[in-house]
């Protein structure tokens, strides 16, 4: 059931940590996402309980931040930046590439489950630039080559 | 001085590979400006040392800081302050450079802040996308915390001081110091109506300021050398050394700490490499991240500080500079900057929701050949349309770049409506 | 707040000098002298939103136009409204609000009462320059039991959200995505189901929230607004009925600070649609029948009707007594023709007037009151009530009343067999109702009276203000408001001369009883009067 127990401990700590325990809300979420893989509504429900506010609010909070994922994703979810600094590096052609090597548009999974491409704003790497996130990590001044070769060491 | 000669101060521990530990932070003479707050000066003394530095906020508004911790009331609190992390204008990434490579000047830079404004529990509001940051941040504090420079009774001074990391979710406007304090109270990130200001109703009501990583950075240094010795760097009102971020048609990305007021021809050219491609001059120049006006070539003989930049009709923003050679189509560049302020918009007020979307429309009908000359002027109208007139500066944010863009390169965005296609494509194939 | 609350400041807005009390916005403060700023988000009795912009005003000395909403008076503040820079803003949210607006005009409740027309109409260039594809979203989606939703008209003015979080305290709304899809609505599968779920509909400046009664029922131009109080429950909000062709189309609230603000709950909101539905009692009729069919009632003209009556009621009082005749009161009647009965009571020397409760759930912190009657609190000060049904029923039974009559009441209905038992023992059950009751189908004589809306009158709320209620349909057939036969009959039992006007009615019943205050129907106005009952 999730939360589960070592969650559920989290969340009361981040609770602890607030003032007023709606402001632990995004930490909630963050942890929900973490042990699912993604938000279900029951998760929504279950935190709206847990920190006494309305499932509205809460369905209102997950639709609007753009890292809170309603439906499943693959297991590296690929987040490609493309903003202008790294557009004037090269990331339209890089993402074509990534597409075709992926066999999937943005928005999809492939259908073995491994991996998810979304495009995404700017973030924070334009030194760097063309990058991307995987799941968390970042992964920087990307070439044809080096992409490939990350793609290949992702399982 | 020439810049050739310049000796960093803010980024002077990252040659060390254990920079972020607080071993090699004290090493260097870490937390005793802490210290020396702590023991030798009033919260007010503080202040006043920084208001004496002539310290601007780092963040893109260029407030003075000492001037803003000044708003804060006197007397009990709580009161908060809150460091903003939520680094996300498109150039920008100085930020996290200081937060991954040196938490702990930003650490005792924040902690001294609150001391002067009386805040018992500091918020550090980090961007969500910042995951490394975040474990950095965190082992920072918790090696702060056993030294005794984060918790209670910091240093014996009897000044009680938390940190709470907290991590947002991925929302550009979030770093509207508003739409933060929202956020924060677990809620989506609207910005809030101004007045009141958050120095009166802030977090949870209370009095609140809300200050850049990057200025945060820099009290340490102001309270180690005092605010006269800090203004002596650059030039009245543009005062202190500055993170400029390079990135686009550069060999040499990344960060460049220079004194403010360093000309934007010789970071391009002295220290970042010059041009990408020598066949591929300059064409553009974005000074300040995405949300200030754009200079052309010939409009780049400008110095980087705040009143310069202002007076050349554009901005110092975040300092993300964003350099363009001639193969970029103007048209497409905005269009994709029109594209993210479309995404990032909250929704709340009328004219960013819709115009944000518009301008997308307008740009893409004009990238693809389908553009119409009256759509020219509808751009700069809807911009004046937009600008000042909504909630938070997001929607100046927007309606600045296309109002630039459009005025700048006329002529590109004229030869898309005539001969409906781009101007470099033409020019460079 | 230390400042004396009548701490006056003056400014001025549009060359027009304005004083008004301190801390009031600029939207009030203008429309102190008459001068409209146009608003959405803005709702005076919610909190302050800011989102929709269109109030935006040139004030001198700031570089930037401010909103109305939100900018106190200050004083010596100089306000334009019409100002090239105020007008250059405006006309630009105008246009902003239309670039994804659909052109539903035609088929959308909302025509003729919504904002968003008015405004085009008034502040609006009358051009788009928006050639594109407008963004597309759910419309005509069930919201809840009275409420459809129309994702695209929606304006996110906010105004429903604040309603369910700040008046209902209920929370069933949020705000979802950002940017140009940003919409409203609720958490996926739950429903809009709060008690005053209609006035997100009032307050909806366009027809994105529309009720569901009232979907394509009628074009609101065409109704004829009558002012009138709620006859659902003991609060009396005040409505406007929504008339055409001599029928209800919808009930929406009307504000009274003092009673209801703006707001209705959803029963009252459709509390019409019975008397819409109900077998209606068209003329008068009489004869003894066993059982609830009146296949032997024969028609009687009215006059006939209530000689019947006075000779039936009045031998009763001659051979046994004022002790044998007791009546059945409501407080679903009128102050007027409470006071009716109580006098033709009185005529007949008998004392017993019974009042039905008829109460339901429990007071809630909003409007809605248990007692689901107008006006029981005037069956008692006026109408003579002292006594319950269950009182008068083993004196019937047992042949010591002989003579009743009851008002706008259906004992038998309510009281199954006992009491329908010893009603048939009666020597002479009268009935005044409006529809066709199973009390009324064994009654001896049976009176139609005019159902609500089809006569004018007065209610006292629980808190003892008395409010006008008015007509706006004709009586259906031959009803009488219940005064009118009432006081015939007592007529003809040697009573004065019968009012020809509620006015009256009224008039009279205020000159004998302190309470009411010497007052007259104007004096009571749309707004009623509260007056002092002492203790009840």
């Amino acid at each position: 059931m999730i939360p589960g127990p070592e969650s559920r401990a989290k969340i009361d700590a981040a609770v602890r940590e607030y003032p007023h325990a709606p402001s632990a809300l995004l930490a909630v979420l963050h942890l929900l996402q973490q042990e699912r893989g993604y938000i279900a509504p029951e998760d929504q429900v279950w935190a709206a309980g847990r920190l006494g506010l309305s499932v509205a609010h809460v369905a209102g909070v997950v639709s609007f931040y753009t890292l809170f994922r309603q439906k499943p994703m693959g297991r590296h979810h690929v987040q490609f930046c493309r903003t202008l600094s790294c557009q004037l590096r090269g990331a339209r052609d890089l993402l074509e590439h990534l597409k075709r090597r992926l066999g999937i548009r943005e928005g999809e999974i492939t259908t073995d489950g491994r991996f998810s491409l979304v495009t995404v704003e700017c973030l924070g790497s334009c030194g760097t630039a063309p990058m991307m996130q995987v799941n968390d990590d970042y992964h920087e001044s990307l070439t044809r080559e080096r992409l490939d070769a990350l793609l290949d060491s992702m399982k | 001085m020439t810049t050739r000669d310049y000796q960093p101060l803010l980024l002077k521990n990252l040659h060390r590979y254990d920079s972020a530990r607080l071993s090699a932070y004290e090493q260097s003479g870490g937390y005793l400006s802490l210290a020396r707050a702590l023991k030798e000066l009033t919260p007010e003394q503080v202040v006043e040392e920084v208001k004496a530095s002539g310290l601007r906020g780092r963040g893109g508004a260029g407030f003075p800081t000492g001037l803003k911790w000044s708003f804060m009331p006197k007397g009990p609190g709580p009161k908060y302050l809150i460091l903003n992390a939520d680094e996300s204008e498109p150039g920008t990434f100085k930020d996290r450079l200081l937060l991954e490579r040196d938490p702990h000047l930003v650490l005792e830079g924040f902690l001294i802040g609150c001391y002067a404004v009386g805040c018992n529990q500091g918020f550090v509001y980090l961007r969500g996308e910042f995951v490394e940051a975040y474990r950095i941040l965190k082992q920072a504090v918790e090696e702060a915390r056993a030294k005794g420079y984060v918790g209670k009774n910091l240093l014996g001074s009897g000044f009680d001081c938390e940190i709470t990391i907290y991590r947002g979710a991925g929302a550009y406007i979030c770093g509207e110091e508003t739409a933060l304090l929202e956020s924060l109270e677990g809620k989506r990130g609207h910005p809030r109506l101004k007045p009141p200001f958050p120095a009166q109703v802030g977090l949870y009501g209370k009095p609140t300021t809300v200050n850049n990583v990057e200025t945060m950075a820099n009290v340490p240094l102001i309270i180690e050398r005092g605010g006269a010795w800090y203004a002596g760097i650059g030039r009245e009102k543009n005062t202190g050394p500055k993170l400029y971020c390079l990135s686009g048609h550069v060999p040499k990305p990344g960060v460049y700490e220079f004194p403010l007021g360093i000309p934007l021809k010789e970071l391009i050219y002295d220290h970042a490499g010059g041009m990408l491609r020598p066949e591929h001059p300059l064409k553009a120049v974005i000074p300040g991240g995405s949300s200030v006006p754009i200079l052309r070539s010939e409009q780049c003989d400008v110095l980087m500080d705040f009143d310069s930049l202002v007076a050349a009709g554009t901005l110092l923003g975040s300092a993300g500079v964003i350099v363009m050679d001639d193969t970029v189509c103007m048209v497409d560049a905005l269009l994709n900057l029109a594209r993210f302020y479309a995404h990032e918009s909250c929704g709340q007020c009328t004219p960013c929701r819709e115009g944000t979307g518009w301008y997308v429309q307008i740009l893409e009908r004009l990238e693809r050949g389908g553009g119409k000359m009256s759509d020219l002027d509808l751009l700069v109208d809807m911009s004046d349309r937009i600008q000042g007139n909504t909630i938070c500066p997001l929607g100046d944010a927007v309606a600045m770049p296309v109002r630039s863009y459009v005025m700048a390169f006329r002529d590109e965005f004229e030869y898309h409506v005539t001969q409906k296609k781009c101007l470099t494509a033409a020019a460079v194939s | 707040m230390p400042e004396s609350p009548t701490e006056q400041v003056t400014l001025t807005i549009d060359g027009v000098s304005v004083t008004v009390p301190k801390g009031m916005n600029l939207i009030e403060a203008a429309k102190t002298v008459g001068i409209a700023v146009p608003h959405f988000c803005y709702h005076p009795n919610l909190s302050i939103a800011g989102n929709c912009r269109i109030c935006l005003v040139d004030i001198e000395k700031m570089p930037k136009n401010q909103i109305a909403c939100s900018t106190r008076v200050a004083p010596g503040m100089v306000v334009r409204t019409r100002s090239e820079k105020a007008v250059k803003a405006r006309q630009g949210v105008m246009e902003f609000l239309l670039i994804n607006h659909p052109l539903d005009c035609p088929i959308c409740d909302q025509a003729g009462e919504c904002v968003l027309q008015d405004f085009s109409y008034h502040y609006g260039t009358g051009r788009s320059r928006f050639e594109g594809e407008k963004v597309h979203g759910p419309k005509g989606v069930d919201l809840g039991p009275h409420i459809v939703f129309d994702a695209e008209r929606c304006i996110k003015c906010t105004r429903c959200i604040r309603f369910c979080d700040e008046v209902t305290h209920s929370s069933e709304l949020g705000f979802f995505n950002r940017g140009d899809h940003a919409i409203i609505g609720t958490f996926p599968g739950r429903q809009l189901d709060n008690a005053y779920s209609g006035c997100t509909a009032d307050i909806c400046p366009v027809g994105a929230l529309t009720v569901t009664e009232f979907r394509f029922k009628q074009r609101v131009w065409f109704l004829k607004r009558v002012p009138t109080v709620c006859s659902g429950c003991a609060r009396g909000c005040n409505v406007d009925l929504g008339i055409n062709e001599n029928r209800i189309y919808r009930i929406t609230p009307r504000e009274n600070p003092e009673v209801n603000q703006t707001w209705i709950c959803d029963e009252g909101r459709l509390s019409y649609e019975p008397f819409q539905k109900s077998e209606r009692l068209g003329g008068a009729q009489a004869g003894p029948t066993a059982g609830p069919s009146d296949g032997a009632a024969r028609p009687l003209a009215p006059g006939a009707a209530w000689d019947e009556a006075a000779a039936a009621l009045g031998e009763i009082a001659r051979k046994h007594g004022g002790e044998a005749v007791a009546a059945v009161t409501s407080g679903h009647a009128t102050v007027e023709e409470q006071a009716a009965l109580k006098d033709l009571m009185d005529r007949l020397g008998a004392e017993k007037i019974a009042l039905p409760l008829h109460e339901r759930g429990e007071d809630d912190a909003l409007l809605i009151r248990k007692d689901k009657t107008a006006n029981a609190l005037g069956a008692r000060l006026v109408g003579g009530a002292g006594a319950r049904v269950s009182d008068l029923v083993p004196a019937i039974a047992s042949g010591e009343i002989r003579g009743l009559v009851v008002l706008r009441e259906d004992p038998l209905g309510e009281g199954g067999e006992v009491v329908a038992e010893a009603f048939r023992k009666l020597s002479f059950l009268l009935t005044l109702d409006w529809r066709k009751t199973r009390t009324a189908a064994i009654s001896h004589l049976a009176l139609p009276v005019c159902a609500y809306g089809e006569m004018d009158g007065s209610y006292l709320n629980f808190e003892g203000r008395i409010q006008l209620v008015r007509a706006g349909l004709l009586p259906f057939q031959e009803s009488d408001p219940a005064w009118k036969p009432l006081l015939e009959i007592a007529h003809r039992l040697g009573g004065g001369e019968v009012p020809a006007s509620a006015r009256e009615v009224f008039r009279s019943l205020a000159a004998r009883r302190p309470f009411l205050a010497r007052l007259d129907t104007p004096a009571v106005g749309k707004m009623g009067v509260r007056l002092d009952v002492g203790t009840v």
